[in-house]
C-alpha cells in the first residue's frame, strides 16, 4: 500500500457501553484516550467509554 | 517524361537518403566511441559511481526532507507551549547521542546500559521541564517523543551522508553499493518516523499500543491502582479463583515505562509465588505475514534494548515461573503509527486467548501476573 493511501485513512474513535453492549463510532478528537468517558448511552444511560481508537481500513482495499 | 514536381521529389529523396545515411554513420561512430569508452580501465566503475551516487542522493534528499518537517513540528509544538527559544532546543534534541557501554567487558553490562538509557530519558526530560516547567505530562510526553525522532532522523541523516561523500571521495563503489542497497529500507524507516510524529502529537494510539491495550481492558474494571515502578501502573483482581495481577506503562502518556524493574518488584512482594507471567506485545511481522495475526509462544515478548526484559527473564529463573508470549503482528511503520483496524479488531480477541490461557495453565488459588507490553500513547487505564 502506497503512503499517500496509507495516510487517506480515516481515525476513528469507538464508544461502547458496558452495560448494553451498544456502540458507535465517531471521528478522533484530539483529547480523546480509551478508557476516558465520553457521555452517557442513548440506550440505557450508563457511562459510555472510548473503547478503541483506530486507522479505518479501506473496505475496498480488503476486499481485493 | 518527369514532370516538374516529380524531379523536385526526387531530389528530395536523395537529400534525405543522404541524410539518413549521415545518420547512420554517426550512429556507428558513437557506438563504436561507447565501446571504446567500454573498455578504458575504470570508465565502467565511474559510471556506476554516478548511478550509484544520484540514487542515494535522491534518498538523501527524501529523509533530510522528513528530518526538516519533524524539526518544524517539534518547533511549533514547543512554540505552542510558550517556549523561548524552540530552535535551540529543536537543535540540542537533534544533536544528542549516547555512549554504548563497553561490551568487551560484559560483566554488569546490563546494568550499565540501564543506567545510561535511563540518564539519558532523563536528560530530555530535564531540558523539557527546565524550559516548560509547567507542561503537563502528556504534552511532555509528546515533546520526548518528538525529540527522539528528530534525534533518530538526523542520525541517519548525517551517517548516510557520511558514507556516500566517503565513497565519492574515494571513489569507491563497493561503499555506495552497500549504501545505495539499504536506502530504500532506510528512507522508508524516515518516513515512518515523520508519520509517527504526527500520530503521537495528536495522541493516537499505535499499533505498538497493542499490550497496554490488553492491559487497560482488564485494568478499566479495577478501581484499586498502584505505580511499581517508574511510569506503570498496575491493578489486582480475581478471575476465576486466580489473583490476576496486570501491568502496563502508565498512559495515556507516549511511554513505554519500566515492565522489567514492575514485574521484579511485584513477582518479590508475592515471594516468588506466581505460577505464571503472561506478556502480551505487538512484534514485527515477515514480509508476506498478514497485519493482525495472533501468535504465542513462550519467553518475554518485549523489544527493549535488553535491561527490562532480562530483570524478567532473571526474576522468572530465580522463582521457576513459566512465561508466556502472546503476540499480535505488524509493520514496523504500523507499529509506529496510527493503530490499524487489524490490530485493534485481534485486541479483544487476545484478551480472550489470555484468559483462556489463564484457565488452562493455572489452577484456582494461582497468582498470575499479565503485561501489556508497548508504547501507551492514547491508551489509559
Amino acid at each position: 500500500m502506497s503512503q499517500s493511501q496509507q495516510q487517506q485513512k480515516p481515525i476513528v474513535t469507538v464508544l461502547k457501553c458496558l452495560k448494553c453492549g451498544y456502540t458507535t463510532e465517531r471521528p478522533f478528537r484530539e483529547g480523546d484516550f480509551i478508557p476516558k468517558i465520553e457521555g452517557t448511552c442513548p440506550q440505557d444511560g450508563a457511562p459510555l467509554f472510548i473503547w478503541g481508537i483506530y486507522a479505518k481500513s479501506n473496505q475496498q482495499q480488503k476486499n481485493k | 517524361m518527369l514532370g516538374v514536381i516529380d524531379i523536385i521529389a526526387l531530389a528530395q529523396s536523395g537529400a534525405a537518403n543522404q541524410l539518413n545515411g549521415a545518420y547512420y554513420f554517426l550512429a556507428y561512430i558513437v557506438f563504436f566511441a561507447l565501446i571504446a569508452l567500454m573498455s578504458l580501465p575504470g570508465f565502467q566503475q565511474r559510471m556506476y559511481i554516478y548511478f550509484a551516487s544520484r540514487e542515494i542522493e535522491n534518498g538523501l534528499a527524501k529523509i533530510e526532507k522528513s528530518l526538516n518537517t519533524a524539526k518544524s513540528k517539534t518547533k511549533q509544538l514547543l512554540e505552542k507551549q510558550g517556549a523561548s527559544n524552540p530552535e535551540e532546543l529543536t537543535k540540542r534534541f537533534a544533536d544528542m547521542f549516547t555512549i554504548d557501554p563497553v561490551s568487551v567487558e560484559p560483566t554488569d553490562i546490563i546494568s550499565r546500559m540501564r543506567l545510561l538509557i535511563r540518564t539519558s530519558e532523563d536528560r530530555i526530560k530535564g531540558i523539557i521541564m527546565t524550559t516548560l516547567p509547567n507542561v503537563d505530562p502528556v504534552t511532555r510526553s509528546k515533546i520526548e517523543v518528538s525529540a527522539e525522532i528528530i534525534n533518530a532522523l538526523n542520525t541517519l541523516h548525517k551517517v548516510i551522508r557520511h558514507y556516500l561523500l566517503l565513497g565519492k571521495k574515494l571513489n569507491s563503489y563497493f561503499i555506495l553499493l552497500q549504501l545505495q542497497s539499504v536506502v530504500p529500507i532506510l528512507v522508508k524507516m524516515a518516513e515512518a518516523y515523520e508519520k509517527a510524529q504526527d500520530t503521537f502529537i495528536q495522541g493516537i494510539p499505535v499499533g505498538d499500543s497493542l499490550g497496554p491495550l490488553v492491559a487497560s481492558r482488564f485494568l478499566m474494571s479495577i478501581p484499586e491502582k498502584w505505580s511499581p515502578s517508574r511510569e506503570v501502573i498496575a491493578g489486582e483482581t480475581l478471575f476465576e479463583g486466580r489473583k490476576l495481577i496486570v501491568v502496563k506503562a502508565e498512559g495515556p502518556m507516549a511511554t513505554v515505562g519500566t515492565p522489567g524493574e514492575a514485574v521484579e518488584k511485584i513477582v518479590e512482594k508475592e515471594n516468588g509465588k506466581v505460577a505464571r507471567i503472561i506478556t502480551v506485545d505487538a512484534a514485527a511481522k515477515l514480509e508476506g505475514e498478514t497485519t493482525g495475526e495472533i501468535a504465542e509462544g513462550t519467553g518475554v515478548a518485549m523489544g527493549d534494548p535488553g535491561p527490562e526484559k532480562i530483570v524478567i527473564e532473571r526474576v522468572a529463573v530465580k522463582y521457576n515461573i513459566p512465561i508466556d508470549a502472546v503476540i499480535v503482528k505488524m509493520s514496523m511503520e504500523e507499529a509506529i503509527t496510527s493503530m490499524p483496524q487489524e490490530v485493534y479488531e485481534a485486541a479483544d480477541k487476545v484478551v480472550e486467548l489470555v484468559k483462556k490461557l489463564i484457565l488452562e495453565r493455572t489452577k484456582p488459588g494461582d497468582t498470575v501476573l499479565m503485561i501489556g507490553v508497548g508504547n501507551t500513547v492514547g491508551v489509559a487505564q
